[in-house]
């Protein structure tokens, strides 16, 4: 039993970390505070799909055919079968394709809102207070029961009142957007009638509808978690979050594809859901395979070979080869959503001197790096979030003027002594914003040194310590990145990087001046598109101001596969669906 | 011989007794808390507090020693800190693929090296022995990662000719009942997926194989040289048989005890080479998740898994040394 | 790791030392595969201590505009590796890193397996059984598993893969000199210093571990080899020194592999490097066998 107990929190602790492959700041139950409105929704244009300069499969010509198994090459396993339990992208990737929210994202953006199992987006009352969703009628789930009304709130209610372990270490999302209980800024959830449900705040949230777009909060057969003991404190000891039974007993919801069945560290299996109630965007595909590949190198000798379809994430130095390869194409999706910086610690000597921050912004020569390590696949940052983010504005960051960040640190009056700086890189990953973490480390210490400091390298586990300890401000400077969940402002500045836990900012940074707080908690009290614009224009200036960190590049991460795969709309959010892919073969 | 047997099983205990010592050692020396190292960012003080006291933390050592071996004699290995299932469910499942694995390799290197071996040993004074030799320095000599990479590089993703990695096309599924895949497909009466899990094994069986194949070429060449210069072999010679009778009938029957001890000592080589094997392969068996127990500090899977492979390793040499006293009694009373 | 697991044949010289010493020495001498050995090791031992009067080149800072120069290019006879280095400087370090990590790990697990080996062979009785059970146990768990365990455990860097490497060679050299010392002690010349009133330090000193050296000697040289295949191993499993930067050929390949497609080269080369040295090692190892084991002479 304790040794159950034990395995739960650090399996909570595995995951929470892994979250959306980034730094991920656990902002706890004030999360939902700290949520700060975005009108993203209002404005899809800004991040309407790109036409992708490269091979898109969307632009295959031709009917498409049904039928076939796609083979799927993800660079991890599923963690648990109920999306509400899960904060990884693998499974998070894995469980959009089979359960569905009130509303999604539009295919291949990151912040255009479409209904999905209502019939359209709701209706929100002038205070913002109140939302009033109606469903589609006659959707069932997998399991053959109704979805309705009462599902939804019974999807709502189960994770609002989740046992207190599960609130711990697993509902991390939910947490973090609404929070728990009576802390919790969702007031009611409420079923009117069969086909309305209603939902209340305490206080304004714009994010309300991007965030629940996130499988975390899609509806799933209140039968089958029941049936499945999904609610068990111990996911371990629950079939349904195991996976156990196959369709119709885990995983049940209402997408275009079915769950059938998951091989720990081999396989998940998802088969066509034969009465998709969207006729239109039924699946092509009879079933999906997802496999876990320990790195990007593995994936695609995997795709060479034939023995996947597709591979979620490949090295972006590799796109030539595939290029190259008339039975591959390389898929580009668009729009960068996602930040790569160099971490410092504004605690730690020499990083408290604003001078020495700005003499590494110019000692840096991001484009090389953009041509060493991705092939030209991202865009210098000038700012803490991607262009393509709501209020996004250019900030003139420091650019590589090598000569600049000598006479800074000569100005500086730092002692030579301080100039040595200790530098953490992860030692056994890549992520979509950086492919080749080590290679990415050394050529920064290449160009740090060229001005003056010195390096010494540690390195730690990406699951081992590396996220756990670089979050709680163990290292004094380091590597790290985020996909965003949506492109809101608030997901990059304040869920990714400066998030305040009370009036203590992120341990990671230490950095957290009294006017950023009063700028974020201007945006969360915006309730215009004006003053929310107003508010997080002034924490971009304030952050432009401080330098705390060193934004590197958005990186747009390539997926790759085999040239029969047609159909597939990339996103850069790294969460797409299934349906439209069909096999010309 | 039951004597011999007896007192042999029963010098294995205090090495298996010593090992979990040093496994639980190990395990508690290594740096840091385990309870905050294992919460991360979660870790208050109270929280930590709590999670030591559950993990028994708190207690003395020989206090968790005990509880530990206590656990280890009723078969209770303990649950994986990362995925909370428990470390014999995940072994039961993997093993098979290990085994797999390990005999294919050692099936390979016994099928081509005890020829080639004797090959070599027939033409010591030509080109062919030279060129065996090389080949087996070569074996020894290219690390099973330079070969496995090379072998997968050139033979899967330019040429086609064979999958690159895992255990089985990820199109097929087959009811898992035995885990072994050889196994499994043939129950679910596939013999097209049988082919295909012969052709996944191939090459890690070949990277694996390839270090017991340089060794048993040696000695299958050496003690054939031994034997060759025993007199009953130059009598039989003399008598006028050939040599293909020679060597079936009088050479090989002599030489091959060295040779079987051998192919018993590799065992504990062909585990240890599992590891790297597996991770260049995508494998699914313990040498892998071995080494991510060990990088993730899965307390409980290294402590039981490395117990576990400890164990293999010493029945093995006990089933060697058994199979050898039978064959040879005078090793008995030494 | 395997590598040694050719059973190392026990020596019994019956001569006195010298004479075996210089009986080996000109036997070796007339040995090809091992001169061919010791050649392939000369080059690397040169190539490890003249690296910086060989290479003009920096190993550890590059130039990302000057990265991926095929082999060839002007200044570059093996090309530049991805951080823009030129790769022979690389790979003549990487011979320092090597020799160094190899030797030094050796040399370690002579220091703890040669201490316990003597004492177990030395005095037998309890002595010998407590440690001998000890051997088995680290005996019993895979090498590479326990050079990762030691390497997780004191975390990484090079003097943490010498202990490693050093501890997996350890129970195998105590075996060895325990059982060349214990067929030692029955042996004429031995039982002979007894009877005369050697000391029993004396009689391990000066009689009994020069003849059990033999043995032990080979044991080394082969371990040599498994121990630059072993430290490659432990870069590939992720587990090399901390700092990229550094020029150790396994964690050079491993690298690399990312970049398999564009820059094959900078697979092969550390590749060959690795084998190269190991088969230098093998060759040495076995023509010593050959040369110090009285049993083939003809």
């Amino acid at each position: 039993m304790t040794r159950t107990r034990f395995g739960a929190l650090v399996a909570a602790t595995m995951i929470v970390v892994a979250a959306c492959g980034g730094s991920s700041a656990t902002p706890g139950p004030s999360a939902a505070s700290s949520a700060a409105p975005s009108s993203a929704a209002s404005t899809a244009a800004s991040t309407a799909p790109s036409t992708a300069p490269s091979t898109a499969a969307s632009a295959a010509a031709g009917t498409p055919k049904d039928g076939g198994t796609l083979v799927a090459g993800l660079p991890g396993d599923m963690v648990l079968a109920d999306p509400s339990l899960v904060s990884d992208s693998n499974s998070s990737e894995i469980e959009t394709q089979v359960i569905q929210g009130l509303v999604g994202l539009k295919p291949g953006t990151n912040s255009q809102l479409i209904p999905v199992l209502a019939t359209a987006l709701p209706t929100v009352s002038a205070d913002g207070l109140t939302y009033t969703f109606t469903l589609r009628q006659g959707v069932k789930f997998h399991d053959g029961t109704d979805f309705n009304a009462d599902a939804v709130v019974y999807n709502y209610m189960r994770q609002l009142n989740a046992p207190k372990s599960l609130q711990n270490d697993y509902n991390y999302y939910f947490g973090a957007v609404f929070g728990f209980g009576a802390d919790s800024n969702l007031a009611s959830v409420t079923a009117t009638d069969p086909s309305t449900v209603v939902f209340k705040l305490k206080t304004p949230q714009s994010n309300f509808l991007l965030a629940t777009t996130l499988p975390q909060f899609g509806i799933q057969s209140p039968t089958a978690l029941k049936a499945g003991d999904a609610d068990n404190p111990d996911p371990s000891k629950s079939p349904y979050a195991q996976g156990q039974g196959g369709t119709g007993k885990s995983m049940v919801g209402t997408g275009p594809f079915m769950f059938k069945e998951w091989v720990p560290n081999d396989h998940v299996t998802l088969v066509k859901n034969p009465n998709y109630w969207d006729t239109a965007n039924a699946a092509h595909l009879d079933a999906i395979t997802f496999k876990p590949y320990a790195d990007q190198t593995a994936e695609l000798n995997a795709l060479q070979a034939g023995d996947i379809d597709w591979a979620q994430t490949i090295s972006p130095t590799d796109v030539k080869t595939v290029q190259s390869d008339a039975s591959l194409q390389a898929i580009d999706r668009g729009q960068s959503c996602n930040e790569f910086h160099l971490s410092l610690n504004n605690a730690d000597k020499p990083f408290d001197n604003l001078q020495i921050r700005q003499a590494i912004g110019y000692a840096l020569n991001k484009q090389s790096y953009i041509d060493a390590f991705y092939a030209g696949m991202a865009k210098p940052a000038d700012n803490f979030m991607p262009p393509a983010t709501e209020y996004y504005k250019p900030l003139n960051l420091p650019t590589y003027d090598p000569a600049k960040a000598k006479s800074l640190i000569a100005s500086s009056g730092v002692p030579a002594s301080e100039l040595n700086l200790t530098f953490y890189y992860p030692s056994d990953v890549s992520r979509p914003y950086m492919p080749d973490p080590k290679g990415l480390a050394e050529a920064i210490a290449n160009d740090l040194q060229a001005v003056g400091f010195t390096i010494t390298f540690k390195t730690e586990g990406w699951r081992t310590g590396y996220l756990s300890d670089s979050s709680v401000g163990k290292f004094p400077m380091d590597l790290l990145g985020w996909t965003c969940d949506w492109a809101g402002p608030d997901n990059f500045l304040v869920t990714d990087l400066f998030y305040f836990n009370g009036s203590k900012p992120n341990p990671q940074f230490n950095y957290g001046p009294a006017d950023l707080k009063a700028a974020f908690d201007a945006g969360i009290a915006a309730t215009s598109d004006a003053a929310a614009q107003q508010a997080w224009g002034t924490a971009q200036d304030i952050l432009a101001r401080d330098l705390p960190i060193i934004p590197i590049l958005n990186s747009t991460p390539p997926a790759a596969a085999a040239a029969y795969v047609q159909g597939f709309v990339g996103s850069g959010n790294l969460e797409e669906q299934f349906n439209t892919t069909w096999l010309n073969k | 011989m039951a004597k011999y047997i007896v007192r042999r099983i029963l010098s294995a205990i205090p090495v298996l007794f010593g090992l979990s010592i040093v496994l639980f050692s190990f395990i508690h020396l290594l740096p840091g808390d385990p309870a905050a190292a294992l919460l991360g960012q979660h870790a208050t003080p109270e929280l930590t507090a709590k999670i030591r006291q559950q993990l028994g933390l708190d207690q003395p050592l020989y206090v968790q020693y005990l509880q530990y071996l206590t656990q280890l004699l009723h078969g209770d290995l303990g649950k994986s800190v990362i995925n909370n299932r428990p470390v014999i469910t995940d072994f039961a499942t993997r093993f098979p693929g290990t085994v797999e694995l390990t005999l294919a390799a050692l099936l390979f290197a016994v099928g081509i090296g005890i020829p080639l071996g004797r090959f070599a040993a027939r033409h010591t004074q030509g080109w062919q022995d030279g060129v065996v030799t090389v080949i087996s320095l070569f074996g020894i000599s290219i690390p099973i990662f330079v070969l496995g990479l090379t072998l997968q590089y050139v033979l899967s993703v330019q040429l086609h000719w064979l999958p690159t990695s895992g255990r089985l096309d990820p199109r097929t599924t087959i009811p898992s009942v035995t885990n072994f895949m050889l196994i499994d497909t043939l129950l679910a009466g596939r013999p097209d997926a049988f082919v295909d899990a012969l052709r996944h094994l191939i090459l890690p069986a070949i990277a694996l194989g390839s270090i017991p194949l340089a060794i048993i070429t040696r000695i299958t060449r050496a003690s054939v040289l031994d034997v060759n210069n025993e007199d009953y072999v130059r009598t039989a010679r003399a008598k006028g048989l050939t040599e293909r009778r020679v060597d079936d009938r009088h050479i090989m029957r002599n030489a091959w005890l060295p040779v079987v001890t051998v192919i018993g000592l590799q065992v504990g080589g062909l585990l240890a080479g599992a590891v790297i094997t597996e991770t260049v392969f995508s494998w699914n068996g313990v040498g892998r998740w071995v080494v991510e127990a060990i990088q993730d500090h899965d307390y409980f899977v290294v402590q039981s898994s490395i117990l576990i492979f400890a164990f293999i390793f010493l029945a093995v040499n006990l089933i060697v040394d058994i199979g050898y006293a039978y064959l040879n009694p005078r090793i008995r009373y030494a | 790791m395997t590598a040694t697991a050719t059973p190392a044949r026990r020596a019994a010289p019956a001569r006195a030392s010298r004479g075996l010493w210089r009986d080996a020495l000109v036997r070796l001498t007339r040995n090809g595969p091992a001169l061919l050995g010791m050649f392939f090791i000369v080059v690397f031992v040169l190539a490890a201590v003249l690296a910086p009067v060989i290479s003009p080149y920096d190993p550890i800072a590059g130039s990302l505009a000057n990265r991926l120069q095929a082999p060839g290019t002007a200044g570059h006879v093996l090309g530049t590796d991805l951080q823009g280095r030129d790769e022979l400087t690389r790979i003549l370090y990487g011979a320092r890193i090597s020799l160094q990590v190899g030797v030094i790990s050796v040399l370690m697990g002579l220091a703890i397996g040669g201490t316990l080996g003597a004492i177990a062979g030395a005095f037998g009785g309890a002595v010998d059984n407590v440690i001998m059970r000890i051997v088995d146990v680290l005996l019993a768990i895979p090498g590479i598993l326990l050079a990762i365990g030691i390497v997780a455990w004191l975390d990484r860097g090079l003097p943490q893969i010498m202990l490693a490497v050093g501890m997996t060679n350890a129970p195998i050299f105590a075996r060895i000199l325990r059982g060349s010392l214990l067929a030692l002690r029955e042996s004429d010349f031995v039982v002979a210093a007894r009877s005369i009133g050697a000391t029993p330090l004396r009689l391990l000193l000066r009689h009994m571990l020069p003849n059990a050296l033999t043995s032990l000697i080979v044991a080394a040289t082969l371990a040599l080899a498994t121990a630059i295949i072993d430290v490659a191993g432990l870069g590939f499993l992720g587990l090399g020194p901390p700092d990229p930067r550094t020029a150790e050929w396994g964690t050079m390949l491993t690298d690399s592999t990312k970049y398999l497609r564009e820059a094959p080269y900078l697979i092969f080369f550390p590749g060959v490097a690795i084998v190269i040295s190991a088969i230098g090692f093998n060759l040495l190892g076995d023509g010593l066998r050959e040369s110090l084991d009285p049993r083939l002479r003809r």
